[in-house]
This record gives structure tokens, C-alpha cells and sequence, in this order.
């Protein structure tokens, strides 16, 4: 068998893609649109990629390949002002966060395309339940070695991850009370969590020889866990992200990886060590329960505080980095996260005044087309 | 009277009662039998019990027993134009204007080349207009139902429901404008031509817009108690029904625009899933069978050559206007073909307009009548089939992809 090949690319460049909701004007429950959006898409040009997911709800927009943040940005704003203008014209609401408040997941249709009726017929009820809607970052290494290293070493920023991007407390008619109910969902796949702990690509090309040829994987596209490695783009994908209510929000947070993944590269400041994650179930399941009010504990220091205050000591160290990258203005938003509270917090609070769930999704759809 | 007054003699007060059950009974089964073995709608087979026990065919229930269950006709229609109303999005004209443009195009198509037809069948010329006019209107029952027992969501759905709601709407007015000619012409008095169509018009939606406002309210004092909201907006919905009727106006358009405006008011989108549910399926279920059982069948023979021309050139008015403007519209011309064949339906609101027709001005209702029926009688049956074909072939229902 192939090995796989990790192909080189630039290093700490970024791409970012993302699931929306696709949802109907009238009650803004999910509908079935993603074959006439593409239809229409596909007649006008934009930049980026615009693809269908798993089912007729979802739809997933991903950016070129970026080495700075404004550009990021301004290439997501471009995307979806082109997908918004169609959606408009066919009168279907795009909608950002990580699942959709009241949806019924056994009304959800499987895409009619071969993987995706794969995956259907493999995983049962689990692949409509999965009408999650998640951003993943991608970012480019220089080499393998290079991706695994970064990958365990990013595996400790995890749960600041989930509680920055949080955006869904509300899953099939109920509040949760979790702030990212999305990953409750994921967590049912059993090639789900954390990747092996290899540290170099010849390692990691053992591992996936063996779970090949015991015929548990076919491909990498098979694994989903929080952090993998994308040989074929030659980046790592973090993928814990619920997608955020705007595209700005979801570049800021492609702008603090690639800031954490320079500072982590250059500095090499923790030591990678199986060890570091032995609280990291713990510290995953605190952020998606709490948010940034969540708590993490360091493992090796037994040191704990709150994830929110851990993210501030982070962009502290960031600074430098994030001038480098000409991303200040992504810091500068990250750390208003931290203050104002994650989009989990603004969905409930809207919902509070509103209180009614399409209400709420109708004012996540504004929100995605005026930005912020 | 007897001394034996307590034994049963026949025929008895309620002898229509065990028909109406059988109705009722006989309409589910066929319902259920044509979806289980035919995969065709179940309306199909309400329709085929309905003229079946018609007074025209076994008259099991004769015209009298029909005219009692009258009222429960009426709160069906209600029910049907009150959630079609609420359905329709009217911002999405306004996003999309092609959209209108596409309506008034395939309306004004539809209603041309039918007139044509009508005029070549030597019918006299405002006759001829006046059932051209009905013809506009797709079936509001027939497009929702077929829609929603497929649960069918897109493109090709969404825009039938609009397009349904638009060109009822647009029947409605025309026929108004041309029967109120029709009246001058016979009364002499050009006031009536002016004022009744616009008595028809404003006061239809002054009417909507009363209900509306009162709706929202009552449902807001009644806060999230679904049960309540829901006998509260059947009773309103009744209410307005008879409150249309009494005051001469029109009931088509008085409850599209009552759910139309239900839906604008309720800025804070309290009340999106209102639906009749059981109960509204009941009554729907009565007014197909009943419907069906009310049309003179033996015309379609008489009629029929006509009645094909008339049904093939509101098709092509149809089809035209739909596909002429898809492009410009954002829809494939694949999809735009099935959208005009799910407009196909005709019925309810042609049966609504010719009851109207009827009450106000008694002297031409046959004349129409007889025009329209054969039409009707055939679109009854390959109606729902086409815009059943055309959901389908879409590829918008719900039913899993094996």
C-alpha cells in the first residue's frame, strides 16, 4: 500500500471553511435548498468554493489559500455576499452556528451523491443527527514532522477553541445547557476525539497502515477527530469550531490559530509530552458545557483556571506574533469574545427577549448578512 | 301519529347522517389505498368516493344533503386560503420581482389564449372573458395538500404556493371587474362597474386586515398554550368566513389576505406553526369528496371538446409565462416546466367564484356553469396528478433517496 504523501506547503498559511444552515423564510425551520443554491452559485463567479455537505440543508463555503488575516476576511465577505445574493433571490435564510435550534433530525434528506449515501448507510440515524454545522481551520506546514508536532502541541488550545466559537446551546427544541451541544454529536462517531500520539510523519504513516489494512479506515477522511492532519493539503485541520453566527468571527478565529501555530512553531514553549492529555476529555467536555466560564486544568501543573482567563494570558503571549501577521484587529475581536461572551451567550440572550426559536434563527440569518 | 310512535320509521329526520360517514369512511379507505398501491396523492381517492356517491352517480347523498354540509364547505375553504395566505412570503416579490412578473405573465398568458378559445366556441364575448378569468386560478386545496402530504420543499413547491396565491387572487378581481360589466350591461347603471369591484377589493382587505389584527391579539393574550391559540384561530377564521359572505365580499380574497397579513403582523414570529391539523384534514377530506360529488359529471361528455381546448390552453398560457421569465427569475427551465405543471390544479377557487358568481348575479350562473364544469371535471382528476409528477420529478419531497 501508498504510503501517504504530506505535501508541502507554506507554512502558517490558512484556509477556512464553513457549514451553514440553510433555513425556509416562513418558520425558518431547515429546508431543502442546497441543490437550487448551487445551481444559481455555479452561474455567477466568486472567489472561493461553495459545496454541497451531507444533506440538502447544509451548505459549505471555503476560502482560497491565505498567508494574512485581512484578505481572509475580505475573501469570506465576498463569498458570502454572492451566496446571500442567490439565497435571496431563491427566498432561503443562511444562517450561521453550530446546529440548528428545533430542526427534527429524521426530516434531514442525504445528499444523492455516492460518499454521502456511504456514510448514511454506514452510520444510521448518527449521519442525520450529524446536521451540525462546524468551521474547520486549516493551516499549512512545511513538512509532516512539522503538522504532527503542531497538532499535539495545539491539542492543549482545544477547549479555547470550543468556547470562543460556541454557538449551540439550542438542539432539537431545547436549551442544552451546553454552550457547544454540536460536539456532543460528533463525540458518537468511533473514530471520533484525539489522533494517536505519534510525532513524525514516518510514525503516523505506521499507524494509518495498520488501522488500513485491519480494514478499520479506508482513508483520512474517515477519522474525525479534533485536530487531523491533511496530507493532501499539507496543513493540519482543527475541527472543534462550531461555525460562528458571522464570517468575520470565523476569520479572527482562523487568525488566532495561525498566531498560536507561529508562536508554538518558533517558541516551542510547552514540552509535548503524552501527558498533556491526560485532562483533555476534562477540559474539552468543561468547554462545551460552560464556555468560556469553563475551567482547565493543567495536567502536568495541576494548575487551574478559567478558560476565558486562559485565553487572555494567551493573547498576551500572542502579541507579538499577531503583529507579524498583520492580525491585531482578529486579536483585538478575540479578546472582545472574552469580554462580551461567545455566541452561545448572545443566541440565549436573543431567545430571552424574543422567546421564540424562530425568532431566533431568523435573527441569526440577519446577523450572518450584516456582519460582526 | 301511531301508538308504536317509538319504533323507528324511515325515512328518518337524520336519514342523511350514515352517508355522510360513509363519505367519510369510504374516502379514507380509497385516500389510503390509492397512496399505499398507486403511489399517487390520497386526494385522488376522496375525489372518486365523492363523485361515486354523488347525487349524479349512486345519490347516496342527493343535493340536499350536499347543501346541508354547505357550511362546513365554506370553513374548509377558509382553512385552505387562511394557510396558503400565511405560507406565502410576500417579500420575497419584492427580493425577487421577476417573480411577480412571472405571475402577472402567466396569468395574463393563461387568461388570454383560454379567452381565444372560448370566443371560437362562439360563447359571448364577456362570457367568455368572465370564464377565462376563473380559469386563472390554480387550486389553492389541491397545491397545498399535494404539498404537504409530499412534504415537499424547494423551489418548485415554494413558488407554486405563491404563484397559486397570486393568480387566485388575480381571478378573483378580473372575474369581479367583468361580471360587474356584466351587470351594467344589464342594468344600465355604469356606477355598479366602478364601485362593486372596488367594494369587492378594499373591503375584502379591510376585512383581512380587522381579522388580522384581532388574531394577533387574542393569540398574544393567550400566550403559549397551543390547544387555545389553535380553537382561537379556527373560530376567527369562521368568524371571518361568514363575516366575508355577510357583507357581500369576497371570501377568497378576504382570507388569503387574512393570512397574508397574519404573517406580516406577527413581527416577533410567535405564531409561525399555527396549522389546523386533524380537524382541518377532516373538513379538507369532505371538500374534495363533497366537491367531486357536486359536479354534474354527465356534462364532461357534452363538454369535453371544449372543455380539452380550454384545459390545454390555460397550460400553455401557463407554461409560457413561467418559462419565459425562469431564467431571469433564477430557475432552471427543467424545474420551471415542473412548476407549470403543478400550477394545472383547478377547482376550489373556480367553485368558490361561481357560487359568488351564482348569489349575486343568478341569471348567468348557468351559462358559466356549463362552460367551466367539464374543464373542472377533468382537471379535478389530472390536476393533482400533475403537480403530485411535478413535486416528484423535482426531487423535493421528503422520501428517503434509496
Amino acid at each position: 500500500m501508498e504510503p501517504l504523501e504530506f505535501r508541502r506547503s507554506t507554512p502558517l498559511t490558512l484556509g477556512v471553511e464553513l457549514e451553514l444552515q440553510l433555513v425556509n423564510r416562513r418558520d425558518c425551520d431547515l429546508t431543502r435548498a442546497a441543490s437550487d443554491l448551487l445551481a444559481q452559485v455555479a452561474r455567477r463567479p466568486h472567489p472561493g468554493e461553495i459545496k454541497p455537505e451531507i444533506t440538502e440543508s447544509m451548505i459549505e463555503v471555503s476560502t482560497s489559500v491565505h498567508a494574512r488575516y485581512p484578505a481572509l476576511v475580505g475573501e469570506l465577505r465576498q463569498i458570502r455576499d454572492a451566496l446571500l445574493a442567490v439565497a435571496e433571490k431563491l427566498n432561503v435564510g443562511v444562517a450561521g452556528g453550530g446546529a440548528h435550534p428545533f430542526q427534527h433530525w429524521s426530516e434531514r434528506r442525504i445528499m444523492d451523491t455516492p460518499r454521502m449515501q456511504h456514510v448514511s448507510q454506514l452510520y444510521g440515524y448518527l449521519a442525520k443527527q450529524f446536521t451540525v454545522f462546524g468551521q474547520h481551520i486549516h493551516i499549512g506546514c512545511a513538512e509532516g514532522d512539522d503538522a504532527m508536532y503542531l497538532l499535539h502541541a495545539m491539542a492543549r488550545y482545544v477547549p479555547q477553541f470550543i468556547a470562543l466559537s460556541a454557538a449551540s446551546p439550542f438542539y432539537q427544541g431545547v436549551d442544552t445547557a451546553f454552550d457547544s451541544s454540536r460536539l456532543n454529536a460528533v463525540f458518537a462517531f468511533p473514530l471520533s476525539g484525539r489522533a494517536p500520539f505519534v510525532l513524525t510523519w514516518p510514525a503516523f504513516n505506521d499507524y494509518f497502515a495498520k488501522m488500513r489494512s485491519a480494514g478499520i479506515v479506508e482513508s483520512m477522511k474517515d477519522f474525525y477527530w479534533d485536530i487531523r492532519p491533511k496530507p493532501e493539503f499539507g496543513t493540519i485541520e482543527i475541527r472543534v469550531c462550531d461555525t460562528p453566527l458571522g464570517v468575520e468571527r470565523a476569520a479572527a478565529l482562523a487568525a488566532y490559530a495561525q498566531a498560536l501555530a507561529r508562536r508554538l512553531l518558533i517558541e516551542r514553549p510547552h514540552p509535548v509530552t503524552e501527558d498533556a492529555y491526560l485532562a483533555y476529555t476534562y477540559n474539552r467536555f468543561q468547554a462545551c458545557r460552560f464556555g468560556l466560564e469553563g475551567e482547565m486544568v493543567d495536567a502536568e501543573s495541576g494548575v487551574r483556571r478559567p478558560i476565558g482567563e486562559d485565553v487572555r494570558a494567551t493573547l498576551d503571549a500572542l502579541a507579538v506574533h499577531a503583529r507579524e501577521l498583520e492580525s491585531e484587529a482578529a486579536m483585538r475581536e478575540i479578546a472582545d469574545v472574552v469580554r462580551q461572551g461567545n455566541d452561545a451567550r448572545w443566541m440565549r440572550e436573543r431567545f430571552a427577549e424574543g422567546r421564540s426559536l424562530p425568532d431566533l434563527v431568523w435573527r441569526q440569518v440577519e446577523r450572518l448578512r450584516e456582519g460582526r | 301519529m301511531s301508538d308504536l310512535f317509538f319504533l323507528p320509521h324511515f325515512p328518518s329526520a337524520l336519514s342523511q347522517l350514515p352517508w355522510y360517514a360513509l363519505l367519510l369512511f369510504g374516502a379514507v379507505i380509497a385516500g389510503e389505498a390509492v397512496e399505499r398501491w398507486l403511489r399517487l396523492p390520497r386526494l385522488l381517492g376522496w375525489i372518486a368516493v365523492g363523485a361515486v356517491l354523488g347525487p349524479h352517480q349512486l345519490g347516496a347523498l342527493d343535493a340536499g344533503g350536499l347543501e346541508a354540509l354547505r357550511p362546513l364547505l365554506d370553513i374548509a375553504i377558509g382553512m385552505v386560503l387562511f394557510e396558503l395566505g400565511q405560507r406565502v412570503d410576500l417579500s420575497w416579490l419584492r427580493r425577487n420581482p421577476w417573480l411577480l412578473g412571472t405571475s402577472v405573465l402567466e396569468s395574463a398568458l393563461a387568461f388570454g389564449l383560454m379567452y381565444v378559445v372560448l370566443l371560437a366556441a362562439e360563447a359571448p364575448p364577456l362570457l367568455a372573458a368572465a370564464a377565462a378569468a376563473i380559469g386563472i386560478a390554480t387550486s389553492p386545496a389541491v397545491v397545498l395538500t399535494v404539498a404537504r402530504d409530499l412534504r415537499a420543499q424547494g423551489q418548485v413547491a415554494e413558488r407554486a404556493l405563491l404563484l397559486t396565491a397570486l393568480n387566485s387572487v388575480y381571478a378573483v378581481i378580473v372575474a369581479a371587474v367583468l361580471l360587474a360589466w356584466l351587470a351594467r350591461d344589464y342594468a344600465g347603471d355604469w356606477r355598479v362597474g366602478v364601485l362593486h369591484p372596488l367594494y369587492l377589493i378594499f373591503g375584502s382587505l379591510a376585512l383581512a386586515a380587522a381579522f388580522a389584527g384581532a388574531t394577533l391579539w387574542l393569540l398574544r393574550l393567550l400566550g403559549r398554550r397551543h390547544e387555545a391559540q389553535f380553537f382561537c384561530a379556527v373560530a376567527l377564521v369562521v368568524i371571518a368566513v361568514w363575516a366575508a359572505a355577510s357583507l357581500k365580499l369576497s371570501v377568497a380574497l378576504a382570507l388569503l389576505a387574512y393570512g397574508a397579513m397574519a404573517r406580516v403582523f406577527d413581527r416577533r414570529r410567535l405564531f409561525v406553526s399555527l396549522e389546523f391539523g386533524r380537524v382541518g384534514r377532516i373538513l379538507l377530506i369532505l371538500l374534495f369528496a363533497i366537491s367531486a360529488a357536486s359536479l354534474d359529471w354527465s356534462l364532461l361528455a357534452s363538454g369535453a371538446f371544449v372543455g380539452a381546448l380550454l384545459i390545454a390552453a390555460r397550460l400553455a398560457g401557463k407554461a409560457l409565462g413561467v418559462l419565459a421569465l425562469a431564467p431571469a427569475s433564477g430557475m432552471p427551465l427543467r424545474k420551471a416546466s415542473l412548476l407549470a405543471l403543478a400550477l394545472t390544479p383547478m377547482s376550489g377557487i373556480a367553485i368558490v367564484l361561481m357560487h359568488e358568481t351564482a348569489r349575486l348575479y343568478p341569471q348567468f350562473a348557468p351559462a358559466l356553469a356549463a362552460v367551466v364544469v367539464s374543464a373542472i371535471a377533468v382537471l379535478e382528476l389530472l390536476g393533482p396528478l400533475l403537480t403530485h409528477f411535478a413535486l416528484v420529478r423535482a426531487g423535493e419531497t421528503a422520501g428517503e433517496v434509496r
